[in-house]
């Protein structure tokens, strides 16, 4: 039991509502202050740190040859078996080494975006890139062959990332796809 | 054959009767947009967004939803019952709206006809609105009861209980506004609070602080607002007493909770904070037209009860029994004396 | 057209009253009793006397009869549809209802008709409240005094069940 003071100091506090009135203006503080909402995919879009574990990538060095050397060492490391790699012979200069490889594929659909092919890689060929928006409509996209994975990503190395920059929301016959505008950048706190 | 001048009063009452339906109809599209822009901004989000500019056709698309939904009636369901309980619901709630007055006159430009801001000035009007406005309940009771179904009938039960408890203050703090302003008539009542904002009956000290918070707080219960929305708890009894109820039928029960939020502002905004007088006494505020700070008060009034509703987390039955029997009715006793006291 | 008014809300007074005692299913008597208590408020406003008619469906309709449905509602419903109503002898009930026309019959003779002055005398709020605390002032009290008496009683025998 508290004692008589505090009793009445308990009573006016109910009395004036002052629990109330304390959690009202918090409230209202959040109601006047910026949303933290990110409005993607229609004007915004969230830029990944480098870190970021996306979309596999296939690098080239700065001749433009193909790093990987086929070794398979991801296709072993990989926990849940989704890169298919198939070794062959290639003298011409496409990649850093006589071996290289014919098919390097990833079933985006089964990985699980743990990053230890990367780790893998004793050429630093497979890096997991910064593209995030893998969905579509059937499973026959989910596979990404070597070709599509040789192209450059849509946001370059040099970009540090960690920021959300403007972006528009494009709806095209082979699907919609939002394009980020990298130059208008803002710094978000979240 | 009536003259003239008859038929043209009828052809006014048509007309104003149409348009306050016209506009209570309609009320729910920007009020649940805007309780879901308000939920959005306290909670840090943005409310609907893809729908339109800021989403303001949200409520539309929501409106086509619930027309074009499939509406189901229980098998084992009071078929009768379970149909007219939505109306039962709604019908009170648009007819407490013709003892509410909006302003005083209002003189149409070029004609110089002046028309009333109000359907009938009733001298009864306080009792007529909490009387009328009160039988709303039944549609819950009965919607309840007649879905035949546990947790409808649970939010029947609770409801009539609820509303027994706190019909009773109310009354009590309309009594204390009539004590106040010496008339039952609404629009008596605002011509007594003419003046500055010190005029109002909210600031007749000691006791019109005290009216207010009792009337609000058996406002909100009376209409299931949150912190008193029990009958229908999400919590505990799915969706209460429109647990069973789809599509139209249940947009129905949704205007009626939304007009009986409007009607409570509307009177709380005519018992207590002087209906459409500006609040200071100068001829700036008078420029205005009074039904602007009518409906500026309105919308405050508005605001207030959905914040509220993001603030409050909802109480428990029993404390909900408390502050109805335990807190309120002895204090607006208490407060009747002293108004009593007061006039004297 | 008055008269037109009230034919109406007489015909649909007695039609929901023997819908009351008709009904089958509890929840239906306790509706028509409702739509019987708001024809009576209608009847009231015919007779000049809004205050009662707003009184009327205040006090019977948003109170009173909140609380039967509340009691109703928890009934065995299949149960209470199944009873003979009403569970007395037939007889009784007869002799019960003949005694309480006669007592109807006798009061609207017994009192003189058409009291209130043609010429419009609006029973308002003031006027009803002067006559209750002037020349009604002792069946005022009587009747606060058995209400307090009720209210009292109902909160012993509640405290006795605990
Ligand atoms: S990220 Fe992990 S799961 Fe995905 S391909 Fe690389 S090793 Fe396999
Ligand atoms: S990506 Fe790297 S680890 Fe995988 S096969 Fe090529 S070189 Fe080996």
């Amino acid at each position: 039991m508290s004692k008589g003071p505090s009793r009445i100091a308990e009573f006016i506090k109910k009395a004036l509502f002052l629990d109330f009135v304390k959690g009202l203006s918090i409230t209202l503080k959040y109601n006047v202050s910026r949303s933290i909402t990110l409005k993607y995919p229609d004007e915004e879009k969230w830029v990944p740190d480098r870190r970021f574990r996306g979309q596999h990538t296939l690098n080239k060095d700065e001749n433009g040859r193909e790093l990987c050397v086929a070794c398979e060492l991801c296709v072993k490391v990989c926990p849940t078996k989704c890169i298919t790699v198939i070794p062959m012979e290639d003298d011409t200069g496409r990649g850093i080494a006589d071996r290289v490889a014919k098919v390097w594929k990833v079933e985006l659909a089964r990985c699980m975006f743990c990053g230890y092919c990367e780790d893998a890689c004793p050429t630093r060929a497979v890096r997991l890139g910064r593209d995030y928006e893998l969905a579509c409509l059937d499973l026959s996209c989910t596979t990404r062959e070597k070709d599509e994975l040789l192209k450059p990503q849509s946001i370059p190395d040099t970009i540090q990332g960690g920021f959300v920059v403007r972006s528009s929301f494009e709806r095209t016959p082979e699907g919609i796809r939002v394009v980020p505008d990298l130059r208008m950048q803002k710094k978000r706190n979240i | 054959m009536p003259d003239l001048a008859t038929l043209l009063e009828i052809l006014i009452i048509v007309v104003k009767v149409s348009v306050i339906s016209g506009i209570l109809f309609s009320l729910p599209l920007p009020l649940t947009w805007i309780e879901r822009k308000v939920a959005g901004h306290i909670q840090v989000r943005l409310g609907p967004w893809r729908v339109g500019p800021h989403g303001v056709l949200q409520p539309f698309a929501d409106m086509v939803k619930l027309l074009i939904k499939e509406d189901i009636v229980p098998e084992r369901a009071d078929k009768f019952l379970f149909k007219l309980a939505p109306l039962l619901s709604m019908i009170p709630a648009f007819l407490v709206f013709v003892a509410i007055p909006f302003g005083e006159k209002f003189a149409i430009p070029f004609v110089g006809k002046e028309i009333t801001l109000y359907l009938s000035d009733m001298n009864v009007g306080i009792l007529y609105i909490l009387a009328i406005g009160g039988l709303g309940i039944y549609g819950m009771i009965l919607g309840g009861w007649a879905s035949n179904s546990k947790y409808s009938l649970l939010g029947g039960l609770r409801s009539s209980a609820q509303m027994i408890s706190y019909e009773v203050s109310m009354s009590f703090a309309a009594i204390g506004v009539v004590m106040l302003t010496n008339s039952l008539n609404l629009l008596e009542m605002v011509r007594s609070q003419s003046g500055s904002f010190l005029d109002w009956n909210i600031f007749y000290l000691p006791v019109g602080p005290v009216w207010f918070v009792i009337f609000i707080i058996a406002a909100l219960a009376e209409i299931n607002r949150i912190p008193f929305d029990l009958p229908e708890d999400e919590g505990t009894l799915a969706a209460g007493f429109h647990t069973e109820y789809s599509g139209m039928r249940f947009s129905f029960f949704m205007l009626a909770e939304y007009v009986a939020m409007v009607t409570v502002s509307v009177l709380t905004v005519i018992m207590f904070f002087g209906g459409w007088n500006p609040p200071l006494d100068i001829s700036i505020f008078h420029l205005v037209p009074p039904i602007f700070w009518f409906l500026g008060k309105v919308i405050l009034f508005i605001y207030f009860f959905m914040w509220l509703r993001f603030t409050l987390p909802r109480y428990r039955y029993d404390q909900l029994m408390t502050i109805g029997w335990k807190v309120l009715i002895p204090l607006s006793l208490v407060n009747i004396l002293v108004t009593g006291l007061m006039i004297i | 057209m008055e008269k037109l008014f009230f034919l109406m809300f007489a015909a649909v007074a007695i039609a929901s009253g023997l819908a009351v005692v008709t009904a089958r299913n509890p929840v239906h008597s306790a509706l028509a009793l409702i739509v019987c208590l708001i024809q009576v408020a209608a009847l009231f406003v015919l007779l000049r006397s809004p205050f009662l008619a707003a009184v009327q469906i205040f006090i019977y309709v948003g109170a009173v009869m909140v609380l039967f449905l509340f009691v109703v509602l928890i009934l065995d419903m299949r149960k209470a549809v199944l009873q003979a109503f009403p569970p007395v002898k037939k007889r009784f009930v007869v002799g019960v209802i003949l005694v309480l026309m006669a007592q109807i019959l006798a009061f609207v003779f017994v009192t003189p008709m058409g009291l209130s002055p043609a010429g419009g005398w609006e029973p308002t709020v003031e006027s009803i409240g002067r006559m209750l605390f002037t020349k009604y002032l002792f069946p005022f009290e009587v009747v606060s005094v058995i209400l307090l008496a009720a209210l009292v009683a109902a909160i012993v025998i509640a405290k006795e069940r605990r």
